[in-house]
């Protein structure tokens, strides 16, 4: 079967067989392996990525629901001047240690900063419930969220 | 060779197809539980029909009755100003896995899906959901959804069939509805017990007038507790009474042994849980 | 202006903010072949036989590999027990028993699916219990054939992995005369590492050797160990490190690199990568051991301890790994934080058919500390003294011992501890001020600094930069990303991005003992700095024949030296060092270091002792945590942690430390446990096996005191592991105190919670 789509602005023609999971084929036939898996149940959210604006876990999303979609990884998120504001407020505060989750985390918040531009810390904590991190305990990264905000303001 | 993933736009494309090979066809409608079922079984083999293009089924709306899309998202109706009486709902539909699956499980599979720890059965329960089924061969028809639960993940829909929307009833005048989920995590739980409640008081804010109760996680699956609300009901709350609906609770659950708790700790909450419920419920009916 | 204490974004950050960075699963390339492992279905039992004909056949199979293939090698971190492929008999669900290479991974899952095992199920020893028992079956009926991998054997027998026994004859006495005794038993349950990239690798033979790519956190040790199970000399492995995607222990022996190798052996040479999948992760996993404590005090009327027993069963599961170190923790710790009279410490190690258990961050320590904290909350209350007073009644001081007779030179820092905590969070205040449903509780430990060796060449570059050729690695703590850069950096007056640290390689850098027990920064930092006082003498060598000065006249200011009092005589390094190797040759310089041995008594213990507690540092937590007496569920809604670090070099890195590990904390003392029923883990998801969530966590409030080490880099010590140690053990406490009931069980469930509820409201 024909999968066309868009990742990260590029349009995107593929065959498949028709169950395989977005984060596989984004993984093995786009080579994009910024997104990561770490349970394959939707249960961590290494792998999420954006399909049309909404943040899924790809390890449980099939490739071929996102015909004619506009996806968005990791792989994305920078511009032509390097990371962009909610990637270096990672950066600065100290919201990666071992990386894995990151990808997933920054795919998460991009997410819900585009739809709550200045979301309180409540609100940004009970948006990641659906992303895990085993080596920051979550302070850094919730203080990553902030900064990334008040950079934004001050844009 | 057919195909094993079929996508339709519309209602009537997805109808025929359900016509056609129905049998043969999983309904993938969001799809946050179906994904994992199928790469843990390797079910490879399995056809899908995708329907979340078809337009329509994904709206919220009023026509002198709540009605919500199948294809309506959990995070949807989280944030839906629409069902701002049916807190119960928005609160279940706010516990349904982390955001991503939020963002794409969607009503209408969590209904057919029909797992015994579904969040948003018991508040559907309580607000005497309607399923509304349609078919290409025998047009639309409606079916409670008590009657359309009929075991573990197992439902009354026909192959041919497609869940096209739910109906809810009219929240009570001077009434407050709860959804309490145990997990033991805060957030991402598959719930250990569920319970929703819908409590309505008289005139004079003192008794009972209605209340609807219902419970996912301690039996086969979801149920409504007609005995303890037929008890309750006229009543005036006490600690009597929220006992004596305890120990009721217990008559009416089949709380079992799993990786997420034990049948003991179920049937310790699950009593605690309901006199929370409707104890906070006629508090806020009260004010 | 100095870089230590400043918030250095980590020198990785870029790569894994945008995906660029290249952890092992990211492993690509033309000719890779997939690999997939047959894992024992049963806990115990024998082979019959192996059938691999149809598998052999199945369209895209390279090879199918079984013990018949694999040298007749046994392989270990402290005793040769374990075989590549099971044999004969098996001994934990899980264990491998064949592998397969193919070219995708699906022909290699559907292979092993082909393989025809006739395996007899036999009578597993699913717990220490059992193991213990007269006549149970041995999980090793030939544990006396076993090797230790270097030195002595040391006791062992039967279902006993190891023994370490410290008896004092006057225990006896104090329990003789003792006006009180108080007696506790606890029990704690496993915890999985849960590092979010579940472990892969890749091997490739060529050329008659072995090299393996993992995201590992010891790559020596995979050298050495894959060395062992393929009968080769070390030398003829090649490690490189990649990323590591979390590891907090669980990468520090080999998991599937031996097999990576081997397969790749068997399908002429083409690179084989393996990748776990979250269940096979979590049966394998070293996790965290379960334990029992039985702790015994004697107290004078006065409330004085006069004496404690202590007997802990460790369960080792099916094969050591490390372990055998493990009961030595133990003994090193029952004297490293209160002055308890005279101990008699029995430290067991326990062979069961179960996964083997190994490291995780805070090995052994964390539950002894629940147990002795809770121990400690348990004599105060029988004593009526308030749970603060009594542990600084009893905190041990400057120049007291460890049951070794190491003397602890810093151990005031305990009581400064109490102190800064005091400060924080006055606790008449705090329990004068306590909701209902609301409990506190304060506790005290002491940790170690791993000795471990390191070692880092320096090179500087002609373009002025330096290179840091080191194994050490950073499993994401920081420790090279900031610490190392920012040590090396600083001791040049360099910015950290003129520093470029290589990835681990055992063919180009020098022995390192791994990230474990919090002593990269430690170790590799003073390796690090003895390298450059080395490296600086050259350039100052060099400078002092272009400057025409003499050495002792130039300083080395900002990446330039120049003359003291000459601010126009500034040179480059990168003109120094041009200038050296046309002339002199490049300019590099190595350092190495571990902790020196402290003086101990030797006859202190019998049994496998590491036989001292290198470099201790000093920790008080507060924690106040929240009941829902509905539920039972806990929340904690405050913690402090007072941490003595040595010498902050990255606030940054030490707070993602602090916070991080009491997140573990917090998660192994109320969500997470791997349970064992009829041999097997329950919990073999991320679903089952809940991890905590940011909903689930406080924001840590950190008070670090500094105290800076003499043979520290800049006085720098461990911190990546005592925020763990005493995190179940204060959230213990507390959520004793919110009930009135002792919790005596890691973790807490809400079940126990709210059983203890239940069983005080029909009292009432």
């Amino acid at each position: 079967m024909e999968l066309t789509f868009k990742v990260n602005g590029h349009p995107e023609r593929l065959e498949l067989e028709g169950h395989e999971t977005l984060l596989d084929v984004l993984r093995d036939d786009l080579n994009l392996t910024g997104t990561k898996e770490g349970c394959r149940e939707g249960e961590c959210g290494a792998c999420t990525v954006l399909v049309n604006g909404r943040a899924v876990d790809s390890c449980i999303y099939a490739a071929m629901a996102a015909q004619d979609m506009e996806i968005e990884t990791v792989e994305g998120l920078a511009t032509s001047d390097g990371l962009n504001s909610l990637q270096n407020a990672f950066a600065e505060s100290g919201g990666v240690q071992c990386g894995f989750c990151t990808p997933g985390f920054l795919m998460m918040l991009t997410a819900l900063l585009d739809k709550y531009p200045h979301p309180d810390r409540v609100q940004v904590r009970d948006a990641l419930s659906g992303n895990i991190c085993r080596c920051t305990g979550y302070a850094q990264i919730e203080e990553a969220v902030e900064r990334c905000i008040r950079q934004r303001t001050i844009e | 060779m057919l195909e094993r993933f079929i996508s339709v736009s519309s209602e009537e494309e997805a109808l025929a197809q359900l016509n056609a090979h129905g049998e043969e066809l999983q309904i993938l409608a969001g799809g946050t539980d179906l994904m994992v079922q199928l790469q843990q079984s390797g079910q490879r083999t399995r056809r899908l029909l995708h329907i979340e293009k078809i337009p329509g089924l994904q709206k919220i709306s009023y026509n002198g009755e709540t009605g919500i899309g199948a294809l309506c998202t959990h995070r949807q109706i989280v944030e839906s100003t629409l069902l701002a009486h049916y807190r119960s709902l928005r609160q279940a539909a706010a516990q349904v896995g982390g955001w991503q699956t939020q963002m794409v499980g969607t009503l209408g599979g969590n209904i057919c899906n029909a797992s015994p720890a579904a969040d948003t059965l018991p508040p559907l329960l309580v607000h005497d959901a309607r399923i509304t089924l349609v078919s290409q061969a025998r047009g639309s028809r409606v079916v409670d959804l008590e009657k359309f639960l009929l075991g573990r993940r197992h439902t009354d829909r026909h192959h041919d069939e497609l869940v096209s929307g739910i109906t809810l009833s009219q929240p009570p005048e001077r009434g407050s509805d709860i959804y309490i989920k145990v997990g033991r995590r805060s957030a991402t739980e598959v719930a250990i017990v569920g319970l929703a409640a819908c409590v309505a008081l008289d005139e004079h804010r003192r008794l009972i007038e209605d209340v609807r109760l219902a419970v996912c996680s301690v039996g086969p699956v979801p149920k409504r507790l007609y005995e303890i609300e037929n008890l309750i009901k006229g009543q005036e709350i006490s600690d009597s009474l929220l006992d004596e609906a305890g120990e009721m609770l217990l008559e009416l659950i089949e709380p079992i042994d799993d990786v997420r708790a034990s049948k003991k700790y179920r049937a310790m909450v699950a009593p605690r849980v309901l006199r929370e419920a409707i104890t906070c419920c006629a508090q806020n009916a009260s004010g | 202006m100095s870089l230590l204490g400043e918030n250095l974004v980590r020198t990785d950050a870029v790569g894994k903010l945008t995906g660029e960075a290249r952890y092992t699963v990211d492993y690509d390339g033309k000719d890779l072949l997939h690999g997939s492992l047959l894992r024992s279905p049963v806990p115990a039992g024998l082979i019959k036989a192996i059938d691999t004909t149809v598998a052999e056949s199945l369209p895209g199979v390279r090879c199918v590999i079984t013990a018949k293939d694999a040298p007749d090698a046994r392989a270990g971190w402290v005793l040769r027990e374990q075989a590549l492929f099971a044999r004969k008999q098996v001994r934990f669900e899980g264990e491998v028993i064949a592998a397969v290479a193919a070219d995708t991974p699906e022909q290699a899952r559907e292979a092993v699916a082909a393989i025809i095992l006739d395996l007899a199920e036999t009578q597993a020893v699913g717990d220490m219990e059992t193991a213990l028992a007269e006549n149970a079956p041995l999980v090793h009926p030939e544990w006396k054939s076993y090797q230790p991998v270097s030195g002595e054997d040391y006791p062992r027998h039967g279902n006993i992995a190891s023994e370490l026994m410290a008896d004092d004859d006057a225990v006896d006495v104090a329990f003789e005369n003792a006006d009180l005794i108080v007696e506790d038993e606890f029990t704690s349950n496993r915890q999985y590492q849960a590092y979010i990239e579940p472990k892969s690798a890749v091997g490739i033979y060529r050329d008659g050797r072995y090299t393996i790519h993992t995201g590992h956190q010891y790559p020596f040790n995979v050298r050495d160990r894959v060395a062992q199970y393929l009968d080769v000399r070390p030398s003829q492995v090649r490690v490189i490190g990649h990323s590591i995607g979390g590891g907090f222990g669980g990468k520090l022996d080999t998991g599937l690199e031996p097999y990576a190798a081997i397969l790749s052996k068997f399908s002429g040479g083409r690179p084989v990568k393996i990748v776990n999948n979250r269940t096979e992760d979590i049966l394998t996993c070293p996790s965290r051991e379960n334990a029992v404590i039985k702790m015994r005090s004697a107290l004078d009327k006065q409330g004085n301890l006069l004496g404690r027993e202590l007997i802990c069963h460790m369960d080792n599961g099916a094969y050591s790994g490390e372990m055998a170190f493990m009961p030595s923790v133990i003994f090193h710790l029952a004297g490293s934080v209160y002055k308890v009279g005279n101990i008699r410490v029995i430290a067991r190690l326990v062979y069961t058919n179960t996964a083997p258990t190994g490291a995780m961050r805070g090995v052994s320590g964390v539950y002894f500390c629940a147990f002795q904290e809770r121990h400690m909350d348990h004599i105060a209350d029988e004593l009526g003294v308030d749970r603060r007073e009594y542990r600084l009644r009893n905190l041990v001081g400057n120049g007291d011992t460890l049951l070794s007779g190491q003397v602890l030179d810093d151990a005031d820092l305990l009581r400064k501890g109490f102190e800064k905590m005091e400060e924080a969070a006055p606790w008449s205040q705090l329990n004068d001020n306590k909701k209902p449903w609301h409990g506190i509780g304060i506790c005290a430990g002491t940790w170690i600094t791993n000795s471990m060796p390191g070692s880092v060449q320096l090179i500087l570059n002609e373009d002025g930069t330096v290179t840091v050729v080191t194994a050490a690695t950073d499993n994401g703590s920081g420790a090279v990303s900031m610490g190392i850069t920012q040590i090396v950096a600083e001791h040049f007056g360099l910015p950290a991005d003129d520093i470029v640290v290589t990835m681990p390689d055992t063919d180009v850098a020098a022995y390192d003992g791994g990230s474990q027990g919090s002593r990269t920064t430690h170790i590799v930092g003073r390796a690090a700095g003895i390298a450059a006082d080395e490296l600086k003498g050259m350039i100052f060598d060099v400078a002092s024949g272009m400057l025409e000065a003499g050495r002792d006249d130039l300083e080395l200011v900002n990446g330039q030296v120049g003359v003291v009092g000459y601010p126009d005589s500034r040179i480059s390094l990168g003109d120094i060092a041009m200038t050296a190797t046309w002339t002199r040759g490049p300019l590099s310089a190595s350092g190495s270091y571990t902790t020196a041995p402290v003086p101990y008594n030797p006859g202190c213990a019998s049994g496998m002792l590491f036989p001292f507690f290198p470099t201790p540092t000093y920790h008080v937590h507060l924690a106040e945590v929240e009941v829902n007496p509905v539920t039972g569920n806990v929340r904690v809604v405050r913690y402090i942690v007072v941490q003595e670090v040595g010498r902050v070099i990255n606030p940054a890195g030490v707070r993602g430390q602090i916070q991080g590990a009491v997140a573990q904390g917090i998660g192994h003392a109320l969500y997470e446990s791997l349970r064992i029923r009829d041999s097997r883990y329950l919990e073999r998801s991320l679903e089952a096996y809940r991890l905590p969530l940011a909903v689930d966590m406080p924001e840590v409030e950190i008070i670090t005191m500094e105290h800076p080490h003499a043979l520290g880099p800049f006085g720098a010590k461990g911190v990546g592991e005592p925020a763990i140690i005493l995190a179940p053990a204060t959230v213990a406490c507390a959520v004793s105190d919110a009930i009135g009931r002792p919790f005596n069980s890691i973790p807490i469930t809400p079940e126990d919670v709210l059983e203890a509820i239940v069983g005080k409201e029909k009292q009432l």
